[in-house]
This record gives structure tokens, C-alpha cells and sequence, in this order.
């Protein structure tokens, strides 16, 4: 009788300790998963309330850093780099061709950026629409479309492509238009999702040219 | 204590930590209800079966729910460079979809532009499809491709699956 008391109290403790373990685990994972919501949710939208009626606040990690570099092509092929607009102004500008609220924005950049060139200010859009390598017909094609809507806007300043090779570090780039603005010296002083109002990207480029 | 308490306690709590080790393996990451603007703004609700007559063009109505808030392009945007909500289904499955009937999109405007009216569909929305089932029992993953807008944003497009069973009789 006493020998089968000690065995099972042996393996109660070992089930104990198994329980314990099994709890431990379950919480170490939970404050992680926690904590990786956490850092996404800075660089994503966060829809407040349960409808998204109005595009909720944008809270992006890259906020008084440097923007990060990146080398994209524009529609002729020439390569062009952010690290070659240091010194400027710069608004990085992500949009596409299926994005409504992107041309209705896009005539204010237009005006904006003939205003305040003279100043240093440049605009970089980058367009987000897919593009086929695989398929050159298809690429072709691709690349008239977005030079058609560039044309019909009057899009004067460079038009970078395949955009979607920089979302990463652009926080994902899960909604259009999104817009960075980088300072004389490579530092984001701020950022819009969504079509807000034309005042507020002047306002905005007003921050990235120091004024 | 008897050793059947003992017993009992025991299996309890193997009970217990087996349960717990079990619901540890599913990260809160994967299943927690992160921003609709990070997943899909379109949402498959029904059939998740059908019975039609084998060979025979059979009609389907397919169920989708938008999230409130948003808007998708109809089946015929008025303007060219949106992109339409088109159904599909994989010539693979051995189900094949003779034609579809997409709803008439609604009229909406973007406040900062009241003049563009665009075809859209909100809320709730079928479409009624027809399709060709050879007999036999025929698990389908058909594509709903759409592209989804908010009043001030939008979305990347996006496909999502539409899953349903098909029973060819």
C-alpha cells in the first residue's frame, strides 16, 4: 500500500509538471503572438469600431527615421534611386491605377509639386500596380496602362514602378494611396493613408521642406 | 486518499496538461482577428454544398458578404482602369462553369469626388453561376477576384477561395 503511494505521488508530480510546462508554453507563445500584433498594428491600419467608413489613424514605425533607400525603374527603364533626392524634399508617393481615391489625389500632387519645386520639393510616385516578368506581352501591356493614366494626370514627376518590391519596408502597403514625406536629410516627418485633403499634404510638405 | 482517488486525480490532471500543451500549439497570431484591411474585405458564406444533375448545366447561387464599410467593383465598373469582380473556377476541378450572372453594381460616389459615379457592391451579394458537373462527388475551389475600397482608400485585389462540393448526380 505505502509502495503505491509513493509511485502515485511520483506520477502525479510528473503530470503536475507536465501541466506546468504545457501552461508555460501556452503563455511564453500568447505574449509573443501578442507582441508581434503589437509591433504589425504600428505599420498597418487599424480600423476603429466594426465598419471602416472612414480610414482610421496611420501610425507608421518609419515616423523620424530615415526612409529607407530603394532603386526602382521608371517607365522608360532608367533606374532611380531615393538616395540620389538627398538634399530635397521628397513625398513618396504610393498609388496604382485601380485606386479611385489615388485620382482624385493625384491633381493636387500635380499642383503641389509644380508650387513648390522651386523650393526643393520633388514627388516620387510609386506605382504599385502588378507586373508580369514572366509574361513580356503582358509586362507591355502593364506598362501602357500605367503610362496612360500617367499621361491623363499629368503626372510631370517620376514614375517609379513595381513598387510592390518595396512594401516591406514600407510598412506592407496594404491600402492606397500612401504617402511618406522624407526631409532635406532622408528623415520621414510624415505620412498619410488614405485620401485625406489637399491641405493637409501641403501642410505635410511644408514639414518635409523645414518651413 | 484510495488509490482510485488517486487515479482519478491523476487522469485529471494528464487530462489538463494535455489540453493545455494541445492549445499551445495554436499561436494567438494565427487566429486572432486582426484588421479587415490586412485580410479579406469579401466573405464567402454559402452553399458549401450542391447537388446538381450530372452533365447538365445546373444553376448555383453563390452567397458573398462585403465588410461594412467597404465597397468592391461590380462585375462592369464604368471606368476602364478599375478592376471587375470576376468569378472562376479552375478547369482542373473537373467542375466547369458554363456562364455566370453577376448583380447590377450600385451607384457610388467618393465624397471628394461627387461627380465620378462608380458600379459597386456592398453588403451582401450573389452570384447566380451555371455549371457543369461530370457524376460523382467533386470538391471545387473556385476564385472570387475582386478589389475592395473604403470612401478615402483601397485595397490591393485580392482572390479568395470559394470552396464548395459539388455532387454530380
Amino acid at each position: 500500500m505505502k509502495r503505491n503511494s509513493i509511485v502515485l505521488s511520483i506520477v502525479l508530480l510528473l503530470l503536475a509538471a507536465f501541466a506546468w510546462a504545457g501552461w508555460a508554453n501556452w503563455e511564453y507563445r500568447k505574449q509573443a503572438a501578442e507582441k508581434r500584433l503589437a509591433s504589425a498594428a504600428k505599420a498597418e491600419l487599424v480600423a476603429d469600431g466594426a465598419g471602416a467608413g472612414d480610414i482610421p489613424h496611420f501610425v507608421s514605425p518609419l515616423m523620424s527615421h530615415p526612409a529607407p533607400d530603394f532603386t526602382l525603374e521608371d517607365l522608360s527603364g532608367k533606374k532611380v534611386s531615393l538616395a540620389s533626392y538627398r538634399g530635397k524634399a521628397v513625398l513618396i508617393n504610393f498609388w496604382a491605377t485601380w485606386c479611385g481615391p489615388c485620382k482624385i489625389e493625384t491633381p493636387w500632387l500635380v499642383e503641389l509639386r509644380n508650387q513648390y519645386a522651386s523650393k526643393g520639393f520633388e514627388i516620387l510616385g510609386v506605382s504599385l500596380d502588378d507586373l508580369d516578368t514572366d509574361d513580356k506581352k503582358m509586362l507591355a501591356q502593364e506598362k501602357r496602362d500605367i503610362a496612360k493614366f500617367v499621361a491623363q494626370e499629368h503626372m510631370q514627376y517620376p514614375v517609379l514602378i513595381d513598387g510592390g518590391s518595396i512594401d516591406k519596408p514600407y510598412g506592407g502597403l496594404d491600402a492606397l494611396p500612401t504617402s511618406y514625406f522624407v526631409d532635406r536629410t532622408g528623415k520621414v516627418v510624415a505620412t498619410q493613408l488614405g485620401l485625406t485633403s489637399k491641405d493637409d499634404i501641403e501642410g505635410n510638405i511644408h514639414k518635409a521642406l523645414g518651413e | 486518499m484510495s488509490t482510485r482517488s488517486f487515479l482519478a486525480a491523476a487522469a485529471c490532471l494528464g487530462l489538463l496538461g494535455l489540453a493545455i500543451t494541445v492549445q499551445s500549439q495554436t499561436p494567438l497570431a494565427d487566429s486572432h482577428d486582426r484588421s479587415i484591411l490586412h485580410g479579406a474585405a469579401v466573405e464567402y458564406l454559402f452553399p458549401e454544398q450542391v447537388t446538381v444533375s450530372a452533365g447538365k448545366p445546373s444553376p448555383v447561387a453563390l452567397h458573398f458578404r462585403i465588410a461594412p464599410g467597404f465597397h468592391i467593383n461590380s462585375h462592369t465598373p464604368k471606368e476602364d482602369y478599375l478592376i471587375p469582380t470576376s468569378l472562376s473556377i479552375p478547369e482542373t476541378s473537373g467542375v466547369a462553369l458554363k456562364d455566370a450572372i453577376y448583380p447590377d453594381g450600385t451607384d457610388f460616389t467618393l465624397p471628394l469626388d461627387p461627380t465620378t459615379k462608380l458600379s459597386v457592391y456592398t453588403g451582401e451579394f450573389a452570384i447566380r453561376a451555371r455549371i457543369v458537373a461530370p457524376r460523382g462527388n467533386h470538391l471545387v475551389e473556385a476564385s472570387l477576384h475582386y478589389q475592395a475600397c473604403d470612401k478615402n482608400a483601397c485595397m490591393p485585389p485580392k482572390t479568395i477561395t470559394v470552396p464548395i462540393d459539388v455532387i454530380g448526380n
